[in-house]
């Protein structure tokens, strides 16, 4: 849940990247520390493995300025996609203010979305959490990849977004969507909160 | 000393007087700052809590996975300073204290007074809950210059 100090008038969000392995979670804080300037952000820790999957998570803070008089604060995390680590995943989104889901465009990783995105459902679930009120937004990732391989857009939104909630599509490599989707789920968590119902 | 409310102060600093702890930060479960000593950059901070809260957290389920009950603290022994983190209820919910000390100080010194403070904090914490904010009427305009101007897009 959001931390709101009124003594100190500050606000500190966290928000979580998830989505199956490799789908490109990781590649948007990697951007996202790269351009935003150093006066705003943190470093960024990633404890990986050896061959650079995330092994527990990835965490970047970032300090978004003052808004109606608090300052305000992202702490932005991705989970391990791998399907072996579920039980960090689950340490990770305890207490998540909002989701990227992170999704592959590529048609041959449509079940793994599918199987990801249900996995969040069930993690959330089991921490008494409903998916339904929590702010979720979709990455349509790798829609740079030549057409004969991917979903385009509305396919993925038909496939995963049944609640029709914000998505985009991405090329996090490069940076496309990326800025975009921090956005969007900023300014639905922040608004969320505007109305008092997600103070910790 | 920054702390996110008042009532957290005293105890706090008392632990600090009383124990030479070099730096101290206690957060909730999930890694949010509550209170802290010592650090100097808050984005730092916000790392060290993010660790912490991850560390304490994967320890719980290794535990609860051996059929134990939660480990009472952790300590980090190393040449020129250690580390002690340790979990703790309170009114306001599981919190949890990262206390990085010297050689000036022992573990035993640093987890009593840690001790005492938790046993103060527990006591003297409000139980009513936090108000709801209120943000000004102007909320969106300003959050929506805000997030141009670090995400440099619209």
């Amino acid at each position: 849940m959001s931390l709101v100090n009124f003594t100190a008038r500050e606000i500190t969000c966290k928000i979580v990247y998830y989505g199956p392995g490799r789908s490109g979670k990781t590649t948007n804080l990697q951007y996202v520390y790269g351009r935003v300037p150093e006066s705003r952000r943190g470093r960024m820790v990633s404890l990986a493995t050896q061959t650079d999957r995330t092994l527990f998570f990835d965490f970047l803070p970032l300090e978004l300025g003052e808004i109606s008089g608090f300052t305000t604060k992202f702490q932005l995390y991705t989970v391990p996609g791998q399907n072996y680590y579920n039980a960090t995943r689950k340490l990770v989104l305890q207490g998540a203010d909002g989701v990227v889901f992170v999704a592959d465009s590529q048609a041959r990783r449509f079940d793994d979305n599918m199987e990801s995105l249900q996995n969040l459902q069930d993690n959330l679930l089991a921490q008494g959490v409903d998916v339904r009120q929590l702010p979720v937004v979709f990455q349509y990732n790798k829609q740079d990849l030549p057409n004969d391989l991917i979903l385009s857009r509305d396919e993925m939104d038909d496939a995963l977004n049944f609640r029709a909630v914000l998505s985009f599509g991405a090329d996090a490599l490069h940076g496309t969507g990326v800025f975009e989707t921090l956005r969007g789920i900023s300014e639905i968590v922040l608004k969320r909160l505007a109305t008092g119902s997600a103070v910790a | 000393m920054r702390a996110l409310e008042p009532w957290v102060i005293d105890p706090l600093q008392t632990f600090l007087d009383e124990s030479s702890a070099r730096l101290t930060l206690l957060m909730t479960s999930s890694g949010q700052v509550v209170a802290q000593h010592g650090f100097s950059r808050s984005l730092d901070v916000m790392t060290a809590a993010a660790l912490g809260a991850g560390i304490v957290a994967s320890t719980d389920e290794l535990a609860r996975l051996m059929g134990a009950t939660r480990f009472g603290a952790l300590v980090h022994h190393g040449v020129r300073q250690s580390c002690m983190l340790s979990a703790f209820g309170t009114p306001r919910g599981r919190w949890i204290g990262l206390v990085v000390f010297g050689p000036e100080t022992s573990v035993g010194i640093v987890q009593l007074f840690f001790d005492q403070m938790v046993e103060q904090l527990v006591t003297i914490a409000p139980r009513e809950q936090a108000p709801a904010p209120v943000l000004a009427e102007n909320f969106e305009g300003e959050l929506n210059a805000s997030l141009k101007a670090l995400f440099g897009r619209q």
